[in-house]
């Protein structure tokens, strides 16, 4: 047992005194996600509000299609990936494998179906005069495009939250695509798994109560942008 | 003669293989009132759609001034539906403050901010509204809420003002003050107003045409007594016009089937009793509505369903009628106009 509270007694400590390994894993992790999340967002509230707007060919199927991603393994997507920018595979010739890069890849391909599925049901629970409203007024279509999305924006946020919630805790793929590598690639959750192996509890512990801060905030985040949508 | 704002040839619009609506002429002046009356499923709304540019038609003609209008690639129809503007039955406040909602139509035609200021205060004052600039848009009560559009619509100062039946979903009170307010935009800005209405003679009040539909159709008289119902056919062969499950009316007709009908309410006899005679049609109620009308009287008695008599002055002081009384009314079969 003791190992645990020295663990605890060391994690507080690295914590209190600002350690600069552990905040330098904590700006990357942030760093990559953030980056992963903002494109995903560009890319998942632009096709969601499209697949809730518009009618076409396949509507139902690319639906049921975006509802499965949602359960994509992370290692499934690491797998993928990897395979593609290996040296060996079709994109090798970048050098992507085992950078921040390679990272923000994996975690936009987790983001971006948790996004447009969100985006999707939020749009589509937006009442349809908004858009009818905004072409009498006089706006052109992409003016009312923008004024549903806009009327929708609580619910968009909290897709966006959700998407930034599910890539900073996931480990699969930074662990393949980055490679854990000290200094480079090294995220929390990776971190924490090393870490753990190696004995040195309370660094792992430290980046365990970390990450358990942002999931925090990240809730209470959440849970305004829903109370909002009332 | 004024010059016309738009006009309406040949028009088609079909839903599900069932005619909608099918007006051969309309023509539409500039800076007039107009009421468009009929009951619920008429294609009053399908009509304000399609004028606004919100719907297309399956064939015809809309022409504003003397544009066609309808066939326009998609930039040529915002320009020439920014020149107009819909009232919905319904109306939708965006999620935000009152002087946002007005503003929008204003923002999307890129005016300025000071400008916009200006604009939103007097349309605001217009309504009756004003100071209501930072109300939030879901705290209005309902007959606000219906002002707030009108105001919104007015701010971006339309040619053309459609108001889908602005007073269905308002309380009295309120829908003294939507008429004023339409009066007023006649007087004071000359927008020609296109409005639906059921209620006739709201429309009376505030249009200087009303215009009649009925299944799609236009019909010259606006027509008294106007039901909805189903035309039946009894084991012994006679053709009945049911309004309700215990009130039908016997009819002439041909064929059967969902209908309109109207009596005019002069073929109608009011009496105290029940009397033999040819006429098919005989029931009693009690009035419910006396409305004078120079040396005529209209009386609306309930059978049911309200129907409208019109008997003279003296008739009405010789039989001594007062709401409440329970009289007999009696018309012809023959008097039954199907639609």
């Amino acid at each position: 047992m003791d190992f645990i509270i020295e663990g605890m007694q060391k994690a507080f400590q690295l914590i209190l005194t600002l350690d600069s390994e552990i905040f330098n894993i904590v700006l990357l992790s942030l760093r990559v996600s953030l980056t992963a999340v903002i494109l995903a967002s560009l890319l998942g509230v632009y096709l969601g509000f499209l697949m809730a707007v518009k009618d076409y060919w396949g509507k139902r199927f690319s639906v049921a299609l975006v509802n499965t991603l949602l359960a994509l393994p992370t290692v499934v997507i690491g797998l993928i990936v990897y395979s593609l920018i290996s040296r060996r595979g079709p994109l090798g010739v970048f050098g992507l494998l085992y950078t921040p890069s390679a990272m923000v890849v994996g975690q936009l391909i987790l983001a971006a179906p948790i996004i447009i599925a969100l985006t999707h049901s939020a749009v589509q629970g937006i009442d349809k005069r908004v858009r009818d409203t905004a072409l009498t007024l006089g706006a052109t279509d992409a003016q009312s495009a923008w004024m549903v999305i806009k009327e929708a924006r609580y619910a968009v946020l909290a897709a966006v939250i959700t998407g930034f919630g599910r890539v900073i805790a996931e480990v699969g793929a930074a662990m393949m695509l980055g490679g854990n590598i000290k200094g480079s690639t090294r995220v929390m959750t990776t971190a924490i798994t090393l870490e753990t192996a190696k004995g040195e509890f309370g660094f792992a512990i430290a980046l365990g109560i970390i990450l358990l801060l942002i999931a925090f905030v990240i809730n209470i985040l959440l849970h305004y942008f829903q109370s909002k949508r009332a | 003669m004024d010059k016309l704002i738009l006009k309406v040839r040949n028009l088609k619009k079909v839903y599900n293989g069932k005619i909608v609506l099918d007006v051969e002429s309309l023509n539409f002046q500039e800076g007039k009132i107009y009421a468009i009356v009929g009951p619920n499923g008429s294609g009053k709304t399908t009509l304000l759609n399609i004028l606004n540019l919100l719907e297309k038609p399956d064939k015809g003609q809309i022409f504003f001034y003397d544009q066609e209008i309808i066939d326009k690639s998609n930039s040529d129809t915002v320009e020439i539906r920014r020149r107009m503007t819909l009232v919905d039955q319904n109306p939708f406040l965006f999620h935000s403050t009152v002087y946002d909602n007005i503003a929008y139509g204003l923002k999307v035609r890129a005016i300025s901010s000071k400008v916009q200021q200006n604009r939103i205060k007097s349309a605001l004052n217009m309504v009756g509204l004003p100071g209501f600039e930072d109300r939030k848009a879901n705290q209005l009560s309902g007959g606000e809420a219906q002002r707030t559009v009108i105001a919104r619509a007015l701010v971006i100062k339309p040619e053309v003002l459609f108001l889908d039946e602005p007073t269905v979903n308002i309380d009295k009170k309120h829908i003294d003050v939507v008429e004023r307010i339409i009066k007023k935009i006649k007087k004071e800005i000359k927008t020609t107003v296109i409005f639906t209405t059921h209620d006739l003679s709201q429309a009376y009040r505030l249009a200087d045409e009303v215009i009649s539909l009925l299944g799609g159709k236009i019909i010259k008289q606006v027509p008294e007594n106007l039901l909805q119902g189903e035309i039946i056919r009894e084991k012994d062969g006679l053709k009945w016009f049911k309004v309700a499950e215990n009130i039908k009316f016997s009819v002439v007709s041909e064929k059967v089937g969902p209908a309109y009908i109207s009596i005019d309410p002069r073929d109608i006899i009011l009496s105290y009793k029940q009397f033999q005679s040819s006429a098919r049609n005989s029931f009693s109620g009690k009035i419910i509505k006396i409305a004078e009308q120079n040396n005529l009287v209209k009386l609306e008695v309930d059978v049911g369903t309200p129907l409208m008599t019109i008997i003279t002055r003296e008739s009405f002081q010789d039989m001594n009628l007062n709401l409440r009384s329970k009289v007999y009314l009696t018309f012809k079969a023959s008097a039954v106009k199907l639609y």
